[in-house]
């Protein structure tokens, strides 16, 4: 053979050699269960994310204060075994297990919660979900920093130093002190002092420790006058969350907070250990062999873009109720290759399909035993810009709102989504959301003539604003169509990239604004206080003393049933009022194996996997089967838009088929 | 050659800064940033934030910084997720090599014997046949390829896994997709290089000699035809790599073709940045080791 053939014959079947290595290298035994988390997750650290797929395995890699229920999302014990409310509803106190432990095996202590809570609410945790933990008192103080106290206030200084015999990346040294006095720069205007943004620049903290005035800035340095410091805070001690002992925490909130316990589960407010983030610092503590946690699982690897593979901890304290061994995370990201893996077997469950196969699905024969769509917490909406005219006159709102065929939308763009009338989605238990008028064409032109445009006649051209994607464009199209149509009235639509969108969103810079809210938990509260005057999501313009009263009112009503009724009273004013248009609820679209056991529908659409396990034989119909949806959901609905069918609907206990075609 | 060697990495320096100066610029001028959520951030954590990443610097220092922090390898974290630009690297670009290689080795080895074929049999059922599969193949895109390979491959003959990464099997169908359009050009190079070939005076010698028609070919043609095919590599290799994020989405292949579209997404700049470095750094390796190529198959050809 030729040198020269030899040589290109050596190269390839070097580079075969290589692929079969690499290949190689990715094979896996299979998981027990595997399911598509749809991404690969932003971190897992809990304090730092935000998203559902990251939800998914932070729930089951750590656990909180308490858990919650797979199947009611109630609260049921986690860390703690037992807890008692005061009187007043502001004061929990927490009794842990003892044999709550770490999965390097030593035990989960109320010092663990401390330390976790005081790093989520520091800012410099970058913890963009802080807000969720406001409701314990001097919290929001305490995140804000140097902003967040006034002379007099006890504070903590954090030097850059760290304090002797600290492991690498802990805090700084902290000094405790008593602030005196905030001086602001010479020469700093007016306006300056005001932007939240250079707060600590400008300003110099004078502060008494143990006895001695010292000057601080935030910053590092030099300065001429003043000792450098990486921050200044309230006094951590100041805070509603505190270790009584070893296993007992108490946190005192704002104001009785009857949702507290849902968000004690919700996975932001996971514990950590501190010794391990310590140790290996940001980006680190959480590769696999370095993070330790205290959930029903722990990370045994994880591929980039692949799958997370998680493992049951031999440590976790309900390990025997713990059925699954091996957990596979896939990354996919396509909903088409998603549903492909799940056609073929390769995964168990998905959390959602497309609105194209949703409807294949629908109308399969004989019906699936695996596709069993539920109501979600969440609406799809649009906000009107009250700052402009026309949309000032609530009578202009109001007519745009009635002209609205809300049944056309849910049958063309969308597969299965309940068309909604109020703000608050459905299926709460003791909420019934008070609901704005359902389509009217004759009363909507009325309306309008009454606001001086009689036909659409002089009414300026509007435009709806969405942020790129094929069914917000739909959607739109539908709506400018049907005000035209129904109005006479001259309609556009815009579409913007999303960091765009959301600025002009912000920015108020738009007529009519697509937009779409997902609770954070199980109360009506997370959607109505939005819409608070000036609040930082409501985008509107609007806002209403009334309304604000109400919202402050029910935050501090211990009585559960007054709180709801004072909540309504809010809602029948956002509903009368009509800064929103409220489109269509959310719908949860998953599809899990007939196999699968433990898995239950709930409104949140979170789904643990400690409560999993697999049952080949299928001795029954799964929990996911055999639950029936809050309001029926079929892909042409044929319900009336009226009240009052609507509410006969509303009235049909869960356990009993709706009636659709009463008309 | 040393020369030659020498002054094409200086040129590929200059690229490299040239790209990097320009997706700087580039992403920096985009409004919005890889913060941006519907609901809006407290300003301490939007500050710390900015600091983290130097955001709250000027633009030139923040170009120094990031300049000096590229040209010691290290490619810095991503803003968005939780690992750094370099793990990233190490993981995907084996998967995407070994995905990119396969459909090459398709694509040339499908290729070249469909264009000697069909040159050979110039006139005949398999070059009309070869030549309006190739065409076909050329015209359509690799995800309207991939969809039929699926619903053929996985759903009517149940021969392949749908997706997934792990396995030969896995590695068929999209490095089949990926190096279908490729396989397509190269076979109508080949056929074109051969049919040039084969009339001329030397292959006429070799058969009035009474060579066998499958030496003719092989031997004497072959070599000389194959110039023009190595000239494709160039370009195939820079397609395969760039065509790569769609079928890695669409067989969920953990490589790096889709991080550098969801980076792009995501405004997060230290992934995109490093990628659209990578990529220039392969292309630039890839052109390098065509040209080296030239000389090593054609004598003619000088390295200057």
């Amino acid at each position: 053979m030729p040198p020269r053939l030899l040589t290109a014959f050596v190269i390839l079947a070097g580079l075969a050699a290589g692929v079969i290595v690499i290949v190689r290298q990715g094979q896996l035994p299979p998981a027990d269960f595997t399911f598509n988390n749809d991404t690969e997750v932003e971190s897992l650290d809990p304090a730092v994310v935000t998203g559902q797929p990251e939800g998914r395995i932070i729930d089951e890699l750590y656990e909180g204060l308490v858990r919650l229920d797979p199947k009611d999302r109630k609260p049921i014990p986690g860390v703690a075994k037992e807890w008692e409310v005061s009187d007043d509803g502001k004061t929990y106190t927490f009794h842990l297990r003892r044999d709550a432990k770490w999965s390097d095996g030593s035990p989960v202590t109320a010092e663990d919660f401390v330390y976790s809570m005081r790093r989520f609410l520091d800012p410099q945790t970058l913890a963009e979900y802080a807000y969720q933990a406001w409701y314990i008192k001097n919290a929001r103080r305490f995140s804000r920093a140097a902003r967040g106290v006034r002379p007099g206030d006890p504070v903590e200084v954090e030097l850059y130093e760290l304090p002797p015999g600290a492991l690498p990346f802990a805090r700084g040294e902290l000094l405790r002190g008593e602030l005196v006095a905030v001086e602001t720069l010479p020469g700093a205007t007016e306006q300056e002092l005001e932007d939240p943004a250079r707060y600590t620049e400008l300003r110099t903290f004078l502060v008494e420790i143990d006895g001695e005035r010292r000057r601080f800035r935030v910053g590092e340095g030099p300065f001429p006058d003043a000792s450098p410091a990486k921050q200044l805070t309230l006094a951590f001690d100041q805070v509603g969350f505190r270790a009584l002992d070893d296993y007992t925490v108490q946190t005192e909130l704002e104001a009785p907070t009857p949702y507290w316990l849902n968000l004690l589960g919700f996975y932001p407010l996971a514990p950590v250990k501190r010794e391990c983030v310590e140790t290996h610092g940001p980006g680190a503590w959480i590769k696999a062999g370095n993070i330790v946690t205290n959930g029903p699982y722990m990370l045994q690897f994880r591929r980039i873009r692949d799958r997370i593979r998680l493992r049951k901890n031999p440590h976790y304290w309900n390990r025997d109720n713990v059925a699954l061994e091996t957990i596979d995370a896939l990354a996919v990201q396509s909903l088409t290759t998603s549903f492909n893996l799940y056609e073929t077997g390769e995964v168990d469950w998905i959390t959602k399909v497309t609105p194209l196969i949703a409807r294949e699905l629908f109308e399969q024969t004989p019906p699936r035993e695996d596709f069993n769509p539920d109501a979600q917490f969440g609406t799809y909406f649009y906000n009107f810009n009250t700052t402009r005219a026309p949309f000032d006159d609530p009578r202009v709102r109001r007519a745009l709102v009635l002209a609205l065929d809300r049944q056309e939308i849910v049958t063309t763009a969308c597969a299965g989504e309940l068309p909604a009338r109020s703000l608050t989605p459905p299926g709460l238990p003791d909420y019934e959301a008070p609901e704005c008028a359902g389509m009217d064409l004759d009363r909507a032109r009325q309306l309008l003539a009454e606001a001086g445009y009689p036909g659409g006649v002089g009414f300026p051209k509007i435009e709806i604003l969405y942020n790129y994607e094929q069914q917000h464009q739909t959607i739109a199209e539908l709506i400018r169509k049907q005000w035209r149509r129904g109005l006479g009235i001259d309609v556009a639509t815009r579409n913007e990239e999303w960091s765009t969108y959301l600025a002009s969103t912000r920015q108020l810079n738009f007529d009519v604004v697509r937009r779409a809210w997902i609770g954070d938990y199980l109360d009506p509260n997370t959607f109505l206080d939005m819409f608070v005057t000036g609040g930082e999501n409501n985008n509107t313009g609007w806002g209403d003393p009334e309304y604000d009263r109400l919202i402050r009112d029910a935050k501090f009503e211990s009585d559960p049933a007054k709180r709801l009724e004072l909540l309504a009273g809010a809602e029948r004013i956002l509903m009368t009022e009509l800064p929103v248009m409220p489109i269509y609820y959310y719908v949860s679209r998953s599809m899990v194996a007939p196999y699968v056991y433990g898995w239950h529908n709930n409104l949140e659409d979170r789904h643990p996997l400690w409560s999993l396990s697999i049952d080949r034989g299928r001795p029954r119909l799964n929990d996911f089967m055999s639950s029936k949806p809050i309001r029926p959901i079929v892909l042409r609905p044929q319900a009336a838009d009226t009240p009052s069918e609507a509410a006969a609907e509303a009235l049909t206990p869960p356990s009993l088929p709706a009636e659709e075609d009463e008309r | 050659m040393t020369a030659f060697l020498v002054r094409r990495l200086c040129w590929m320096l200059v690229t490299l800064w040239v790209v990097f100066t320009v997706s700087f610029f580039l992403m920096r001028s985009v409004p919005g940033g890889p913060y941006d959520s519907e609901r809006a951030l407290e300003p301490e954590i939007e500050a710390n934030i900015r600091k983290e990443y130097n955001l709250d610097l000027p633009l030139s220092q923040q170009y120094w910084l990031k300049l000096r922090q590229m040209a010691s390898g290290e490619l810095g974290s991503s803003m968005k997720k939780d690992y750094t630009v370099n793990r990233l690297v190490a993981e995907g670009l084996p998967v995407s090599a070994a995905l990119g290689l396969l459909a090459l080795a398709i694509a040339f080895s499908v290729g070249l014997v469909a264009g000697v074929v069909s040159a050979v049999f110039r006139g005949g059922v398999a070059d009309v046949g070869l030549m309006a599969i190739a065409t076909v193949g050329i015209a359509l895109p690799n995800f309207v390829v991939a969809g039929f390979a699926i619903i053929l491959f996985v759903f009517t003959l149940g021969w392949l896994p749908a997706a997934g990464w792990g396995s030969l099997e896995q590695l068929v169908l999209p490095a089949l997709c990926l190096g279908a359009p490729y396989a397509a050009y190269v076979a109508r190079i080949a056929r074109t290089g051969m049919l040039d070939v084969l009339g001329q005076d030397h292959i006429r010698t070799a058969r009035a000699k009474g060579l066998s028609p499958f030496t003719v070919v092989a031997k004497h043609a072959l070599p000389t035809a194959l110039l023009p095919v190595v000239s494709f590599l160039g370009p195939a290799v820079a397609g395969i790599l760039t065509g790569s994020p769609v079928i890695e989405n669409i067989f969920a292949i953990p490589g790096l073709g889709w991080h550098f579209v969801q980076a792009a997404i995501d405004k997060d700049y230290p992934i995109a940045m490093g990628l659209v470095l990578l990529y220039t750094t392969l292309l630039y390796t890839m052109n390098l080791i065509v040209d080296l190529l030239y000389g090593v198959l054609d004598p003619r050809v000088e390295w200057r």
